[in-house]
């Protein structure tokens, strides 16, 4: 099945292995992958400034899909996701400002298409590939593995828009965790949020966030922690030894996208997988998982 | 003349509120009854102070002046639970970014990232420019040697359109 | 040639304010038949109405025009002070100048002016047409049926029964008192819930004029006001209630434990089971759905009817339907508890030590699984700190925008309570929104329990979490010292507002008792009609109405009753003449009248005509409400609503357009 994708900023700038993860394990469940053409920022941190401008930058991304006449959407990024669902959910109740958006659209001879149906990589596998699936082609299974699955924020709020999951119990990625053979546990502090958005204001206050649920999550003592979201990864994994300075820890928690494990329990060479540029200390992890 | 901050000596401006209301999806700030359940949760409180409750009371009574030059509408997580949980669904979060975006229009201090942001997304229609990272055994890697696909910038003609889009009011 | 007389109301300021009455009046004059014309401050007065009789036999009238406030208000009083003058009362017209002119256009004085004018031309035109028509008296029966065994319903029928008046009480339940009968206490005051509830309770059973159906519900209702047809089906208890003593000896030898939803699932019981310690009747009852032998259809077990020295046990008991016959009905079926779960932040359901007010009170009874001592749920241990979280579920745009009312009252004597057993080993905290504490000794409740070291936060907590060592703990900001405080609590206790019964649909369509915006059933009018729905004969007491208290709830039920009293006493009702009739001759049977008529309130008969068999409609009327819709559907005008034919509503349609200049809009 093709589904066309939009990566998003973060993604294309430095998040590379859930690039790299995403395109080597959905091939293994059919779904070809149609990178969106001439791509531009979803209009996330556009919101802030401007918040029409916004709208018309999602807007954008939609008509760029509706180009490749497809009629789904992948977008991995949480903040995507939410700043996509949200004008789609504005263009729809306000006509003053559909015609607006549309009216700039058509400068670029791009056309808007509100039927576009926009995935996130959780129900993406939850719901379109199923659980079924996924424990069938699982070919290295994790047993044993207790893991700490973290979803993000605006992936699961606000639920009046109409989100991937429930909003206060979120089971989708515990669920697909499961389906690896692995365990992910619970604790307090699961719906907390990394702080990426405060990077562009607040760096400190942002390590800090990111610090605390580290630490958190450091007390469970769990094989690894699972996100799904590249500013969350950017927070917990690319930037742990910054957050555990920030916040006075030593901090040693393997994080990884639930694509690369998904990637790794379905035999996939852990390279291709873009294992080598997590910054956290994974070594063990996949040691474990391989041997 | 109804009302008066007597420690800054400011009044109310109902023009401000109403362009802050007018800029929101609906009117439900007006029902907040100060529960503080979204001040509770504000994942943003103790890191920054930032206090939903309160941001919301003032742009009710009308001291709306004071904030888009405050500091304290940029320390805002957008983490949503506010949104989710609000008993009256006044929505903090979309109040800040309301007034976020009337600090800007009356060119008030916006912090570096977000300008930085704009101006890369003007230049190359993205947020960040694809970056060389190292990986954990100190090796500098790129979207290049990842095989992965080249990233193409828009045509010329979405810069201008973006800089119109950014004009609305 | 008819004699009209037109009055026009001042209605003190409220139509002289915007309408020239005096204008109207004299233009009234000028109008065919009209013999008399008067304008008069208050003419729902005494000396108002005096002027109008005075009119009718001075000026022998023979057709009264009121223009005034809304029929709604005062068209019964005009009609009595008419007949009082020897007139047929329904030879009166009245004509909005309030509602429809004065209220609508206050700001267009000139233009009110013209429109008063143009309404008062159509109701003359109008009166002209009328005709006398009388009130036709039914017999009623002078029983009630009384729908819910709470203390609303036993309220009411004792009320009704030492009235003189028949009384079935029909309960759900296998025993009466509803949710009282779960209370330890009641606030402001403090008294045990069951010592003063179960008096009533007992009297209830012992009433000569009470007929207790418990496990009982009401399947069919059918006729009209004054002559209910009622339905009621008695489940099978499985056990013979001439035999059964309850000595509960059965209990203690079944093998199936259930959950007990009368001590909130905090405690089971057995398959077979007495439903609570103070259960009226008395009598034991097996669940179907929980018993070996009834489940599985299999000659198993059956210990129970083996123990059983009353030889009470018949596994064979069948279903049984009563057919009773009714003047008014009672509604009084109570509410439920909002389930915390849907609020899924707070952690219940998760977090067993996270509980409803109600579990909290089956914890504080005595008689309840705990015997009254305030234990937590998860390791019986006694909590060291209590936090009460208010409006769970209530005042919420997610769930219930309501205020549930009791809430408040209900955690400060919870808390009170804690304090009381637990004594000074306890902290106890209450994070409420608005405390609320509006009735009868209800602040100084309130005062009492700030004096009693109880610590009131007026902030909510956004989540509630688990500590490793399985304690709770939520953060809190603090309105008065403008802190961020973490609660650390062993029992956390939420608010859980009373919400509609889960079957409340059921009941609407049963009744005919609609539903306001919230759910709950609809009062005929929420300031002066507060007791009855707006289906005549149909009265409503207690919860199921809107979240009240025991005293709001007793006060209404009393009501509620008296308003039965009131209908039912003289033993027959007038029914309103403005209703449905049918034209035989010009009947085609073609039943279009029937599918259109909201109120069920027409019957297709067969008749035999020259030979042939014909159907004619024919209409109830009792159960016509005279809203017209069969009226303005039938084909041939076989039908008409009395004093609404179409010559009596084109009327006034010609005379609103006699005055009309050719451009419009003048």
């Amino acid at each position: 099945m093709k589904i066309a994708v939009f990566w998003g900023c973060c993604i294309q700038a430095n998040q590379y292995a859930y690039e790299m993860s995403l395109r080597e394990t959905l091939p293994e469940f059919g779904i070809e992958l149609v990178d969106l053409q001439d791509t531009t920022c979803c209009g996330d941190p556009v919101k802030s400034m401007n918040e029409f401008a916004a709208t018309y930058l999602a807007a954008r991304v939609l008509s760029l899909a509706n180009q490749t006449g497809l009629d789904d959407m992948l977008v991995p990024c949480n903040r995507c996701h939410f700043t996509i669902s949200e004008a789609k959910d504005t263009i729809r109740r306000n006509a003053k400002t559909a015609k607006k958006v549309f009216e700039l659209l058509k400068e670029e001879g791009l056309e808007y298409n509100p039927n576009i149906r926009i995935w996130h990589t959780i129900d993406l596998l939850h719901d379109l590939v199923g659980l079924d699936r996924i424990k069938k082609a699982v070919k290295k299974p994790l047993k044993g593995l207790r893991t700490a699955s973290h979803v993000g924020c605006q992936i699961v709020r606000y639920t009046d828009l109409g989100r991937i999951d429930n909003a206060e119990n979120p089971k989708k990625l515990d669920e697909l965790i499961a389906a690896l053979g692995a365990e992910s546990v619970d604790y307090p502090e699961k719906l907390d949020c990394c702080g990426a958005a405060l990077n562009r204001s607040h760096p400190d206050s942002a390590l800090s966030l990111a610090g605390s649920k580290l630490k958190a999550v450091q007390s469970l003592n769990v094989g690894c922690m699972l996100v799904s979201c590249p500013d969350c990864q950017l927070m917990f994994d690319s930037k742990q030894r910054e957050a555990g300075t920030t916040v006075g820890a030593k901090l040693n928690v393997p994080v990884v996208y639930y694509t690369q494990l998904l990637g790794v329990a379905l035999g996939i060479d852990e390279k291709k997988l873009g294992l080598q540029l997590n910054q956290s200390p994974i070594e063990e992890l996949v040691a474990k998982i391989q041997g | 003349m109804s009302l008066i901050d007597l420690m800054s000596m400011a009044k109310p401006n109902q023009e401000s509120r109403d362009k802050i209301l007018a800029r929101l999806k609906g009117k439900e700030l007006v029902n907040c009854f100060q529960c503080m359940k979204c001040t509770s949760g504000c994942t943003a409180l103790k890191l920054l102070e930032l206090k939903p409750n309160e941001i919301i009371k003032l742009v009710n009574l009308g001291f709306v002046d004071e904030l888009p030059s405050s500091d304290i509408i940029w320390t805002c997580v957008t983490c949503l639970k506010c949104v989710e949980r609000c008993p009256q669904k006044a929505s903090p979060y979309h109040v800040i970014m309301a007034l976020r975006n009337l600090a800007v229009e009356k060119e008030a201090k916006v912090p570096e990232g977000f300008l930085k942001a704009v101006s890369e997304i003007l230049e190359t229609g993205l947020a960040e420019p694809p970056q060389k990272i190292v990986t954990r055994k100190m090796e500098t890697v790129d979207r290049t040697c990842l095989r992965l696909p080249k990233i193409k910038s828009p045509k010329g003609s979405f810069q201008a359109v973006f800089m119109k889009a950014m004009e609305e009011k | 040639m008819t004699r009209i007389g037109v009055y026009v109301c001042h209605c003190g300021l409220n139509i002289a304010g915007v309408v020239d009455v005096e204008k109207v009046a004299a233009y009234a004059k000028t109008l065919p038949n009209v013999v008399a014309a008067k304008h008069y401050t208050y003419m729902c007065s005494e000396p108002g109405q005096r002027l109008i009789q005075e009119d009718i036999k001075t000026h022998k009238l023979d057709r009264i025009v009121i223009a005034t406030c809304s029929p709604r208000m005062h068209e019964d009083t005009f009609r009595r002070a008419v007949a009082e003058a020897g007139l047929n009362p329904y030879l009166t017209e009245i004509v909005n100048l309030r509602e429809h002119v004065s209220w609508a256009h206050t700001h267009e004085p000139e233009k009110a002016t013209e429109k008063a004018k143009a309404l008062v031309r159509m109701g003359v035109a109008r009166a002209e047409l009328l005709e006398p028509l009388e009130k036709r008296k039914v017999n009623v029966e002078k029983n009630v049926l009384v729908v819910g065994g709470g203390i609303a319903g036993i309220q009411a029928s004792l009320d009704l029964a030492n009235a003189g008046f028949k009384v079935y009480l029909v309960e759900k339940a296998p025993s009466i008192g509803g949710r009282m009968a779960q209370l330890d206490k009641t606030f402001p005051t403090l008294d045990c819930s069951a010592c003063i509830l179960t008096p009533k309770m007992v009297d209830v059973a012992k009433h000569r004029n009470i007929t207790l159906l418990t496990n009982a519900e009401v399947t069919a209702v059918n006729g009209f006001v004054g002559n209910y047809d009622v339905s009621i089906l008695k489940k099978p208890r499985y056990i013979d209630e001439k035999k059964c003593v309850g000595c509960e000896i059965c209990t203690k030898v079944c093998p199936v434990k259930v959950p007990d939803n009368f001590n909130e699932n905090l405690a089971q019981k057995r398959a077979v089971y007495i439903y609570s310690a103070h259960a009226v009747p008395r009598i034991a009852i097996i669940s179907p759905e929980h018993c070996l032998r009834l489940r599985y259809d299999k000659d198993v077990c059956g210990k129970c009817q083996t123990a059983c020295e009353a030889k009470a046990v018949n596994f064979k008991q069948k279903p049984e339907t009563t057919q009773v016959k009714v003047g008014g009905i009672v509604v009084a079926v109570g509410s439920e508890v909002f389930d915390a779960a849907r609020m899924a932040e707070l952690g219940y359901g998760r977090f067993k030590n996270v509980i409803s007010n109600m579990e909290f009170e089956r914890i504080s009874d005595a008689s309840g699984p705990t015997n009254g001592k305030i234990q937590s749920p998860r390791d019986g241990k006694t909590p060291k700190t209590i936090a009460f979280i208010q409006c769970v579920g209530s005042r919420d745009k997610r769930f219930h925008e309501y205020c549930c009312r009791v809430g408040c009252m209900v955690t400060l004597k919870q808390a009170i309570l804690a304090r009381e057993k637990i004594h000074d080993n306890v902290r106890i905290y209450v994070c409420y929104i608005d405390l609320r504490a509006f009735g009868k000794g209800y602040d100084e409740f309130y005062r009492r329990a700030r004096e009693m070291d109880i610590d009131f936060v007026a902030s909510i907590p956004s989540e509630i979490h688990e500590a490793p060592d399985r304690s709770l703990y939520f953060d809190v900001y603090d309105k008065g010292t403008n802190k961020l405080l973490q609660v650390h609590a062993d029992m956390v206790v939420l608010g859980t507002g009373l919400v509609p019964n889960s079957d409340l649909a059921k009941i609407s369509a049963l009744f005919h008792a609609s539903r306001s915006a919230d759910g709950f059933l609809l009062e005929a009018h929420p300031k002066l009609r507060p007791l009855e729905s707006a289906m005549a004969g149909v009265f409503l007491a207690g919860a199921c109405q809107g979240p009240k208290d025991i005293p709001d709830t007793v006060a209404q039920a009393s009501g509620a009753a008296a308003k039965a009293i009131d209908l039912l006493s003289s033993g027959e009702i007038e029914l309103e003449p403005l209703k449905a009739v049918v034209d035989k001759d010009l009947c085609s049977g073609c039943r279009i009248c029937e599918s259109i008529c909201p109120f069920v309130a027409i019957e297709m008969k067969s008749e035999t005509v020259q030979g042939e068999k014909k159907l004619r409609a024919e209409v109830i009327e009792g159960m016509c409400q005279g809203c017209g819709a069969c009226s303005s559907a039938c084909p041939t005008s076989a039908i008409k609503i009395q004093q609404y034919n179409n010559k009596q509503v084109l009327t006034q349609v010609e005379a609103a357009l006699a005055e009309t200049c050719p451009e419009g809009g003048k």
